[in-house]
């Protein structure tokens, strides 16, 4: 975030702030913070509450439990503190918490399946409601309702490479495969939700 | 002749024409590393539109957990290093230093406190000394009066466990030697004032009392006492034993050889 203002010709001033935002990337905070400058997570925490949030929101459409899983994520990223070498991305490595921390939550919560599969469906009905309510966006809207009727995985790769900026080998990294396999995997979700997004204009 | 295949692939693709034989060379060659997923125009819009998908607000809620649990783990923190700062090196020796010093300080204090302590124990410890002694006096005289022989044995026996009998201790004593009835007490008695006989009463005592005995074995006794001890005075009242006739002849014969030996 910080390197992206650095690189930016607009903001030539930075250049010269350089050693104080050095001190302000990610890998740096989360290294303070594992030196027991505790106050330093919760500038990681202002940083990425939101695409975290929106990870899981988009994931399960519940925003109570998003918050949970939220907290959640910076619990675990408090307490293995001491596991952060700072060799990779920190944001990468916070991303494959938090997908353990859904994975965790849900394997917890498998015997509520059949719930699950009713929210599901009043989700979509929220979904048809929620047309009316965005009008104003309605490609954006359709695009959301078609992701939420994708594969739990093919959305999960989606959202990361929306959150991961595309930066599809720290994905990899968080998945545990390749660069290329993530492309294909990409590829793949991306065809499918084109084809419900298509299906989905065609009903509206 | 490669990339004119890939060429025709994608735009087949971007037409919609695509064969599922002709999506999994794609795939290949996107794997490959040979294409890359922007070429493929719709799917490449459509994940750029994912980004600007609208972003989710999550509540105030989230942000008072997280400080809370923030502040609960830094407290938790303080708790722990406090502790071990206690015991890290560099901050335990100032306090071993401090704590050496303190006692260190308090040694000689104690040191130069002692004295009077000393004495006043000293004195305490000389109280009760002389009054176990006199009580071991009052014991030893009431059991010198008493009927059995036994008793009066102990008795004579205490004055050994005194450092310096008193004079009521050796007049007893000297009473004991001349009055008793019974020679092993007489015996006893005679050996308790040996330690004495530097003393001029208790040796003239001793002299008067040698003419006095009549029991053979006190006088060879005493006689002993005498020429051990060198009492020259003892020399005429030896002489009256042996001019006792009821002496039996072993002890005028001991106590001749006491007198040549005193002469």
């Amino acid at each position: 975030m910080v390197c992206n203002l650095l690189t930016n010709p607009k903001f030539p001033i930075l250049k010269t702030l350089q050693p104080e935002l050095d001190a302000l990337t990610d890998n740096a905070l989360m290294l303070k913070v594992k030196d027991g400058d505790l106050d330093k997570l919760g500038l990681l925490f202002e940083r990425y509450k939101k695409p975290l949030f929106g990870f899981y929101y988009h994931m399960n459409k519940d925003a109570d439990l998003s918050e949970d899983l939220v907290q959640n994520v910076f619990y675990r990223i408090m307490k293995y503190r001491y596991l952060f070498r700072g060799e990779g991305d920190f944001k990468t490595w916070m991303f494959h918490i938090a997908r353990n921390v859904n994975h965790d939550h849900f394997r917890k919560n498998k015997l509520n399946a059949k719930d699950s599969l009713e929210t599901w469906q009043d989700r979509l009905g929220t979904d048809e409601n929620r047309s009316t309510e965005l009008q104003q966006d309605e490609t954006m809207h359709l695009l959301s309702m078609a992701m939420d009727r994708l594969p739990e995985d093919k959305r999960e790769i989606l959202l990361l490479s929306k959150y991961q900026e595309k930066r599809y080998k720290e994905i990899g990294e968080i998945l545990g495969c390749s660069e290329s396999a993530v492309k294909v995997k990409v590829f793949r979700a991306l065809q499918e939700l084109k084809q419900v997004y298509q299906k989905l204009e065609t009903r509206y | 002749m490669e990339q004119q295949r890939i060429d025709e692939l994608i735009a087949k693709y971007n037409a919609g024409l695509a064969t599922s034989a002709d999506q999994r060379e794609l795939e290949l060659l996107l794997e490959q590393g040979k294409i890359e997923l922007h070429q493929f125009q719709e799917l490449a819009t459509l994940n750029d539109q994912l980004v600007k998908l609208n972003e989710p607000m999550s509540s105030k809620n989230l942000d008072e957990r997280f400080y809370s649990m923030l502040k609960a783990e830094k407290q938790s923190v303080v708790k722990v290093s406090a502790w071990k700062d206690f015991f890290a090196w560099p901050q335990l020796l100032p306090k071993l230093a401090m704590a050496s010093v303190t006692l260190i300080i308090g040694l000689a204090g104690g040191y130069f406190m002692r004295s009077p302590v000393t004495v006043k124990g000293d004195q305490q410890i000389a109280d009760l000394s002389q009054q176990v002694s006199d009580l071991q006096e009052m014991m030893m005289l009431s059991l010198l009066e008493k009927e059995s022989v036994t008793e009066r044995l102990k008795a004579v026996s205490l004055t050994d466990q005194m450092d310096q009998a008193s004079k009521k201790v050796t007049n007893a004593l000297l009473e004991t030697l001349n009055n008793d009835e019974n020679v092993n007490v007489r015996l006893a008695a005679l050996e308790a004032l040996r330690p004495y006989i530097k003393d001029s009463q208790v040796r003239e005592a001793l002299v008067r009392s040698i003419a006095a005995q009549k029991s053979p074995l006190v006088q060879v006794a005493l006689a002993e006492v005498m020429a051990q001890s060198q009492v020259k005075s003892s020399v005429k009242e030896l002489e009256k034993i042996l001019q006792n006739e009821k002496t039996p002849s072993d002890v005028k014969k001991r106590v001749q050889e006491t007198i040549q030996v005193l002469t």
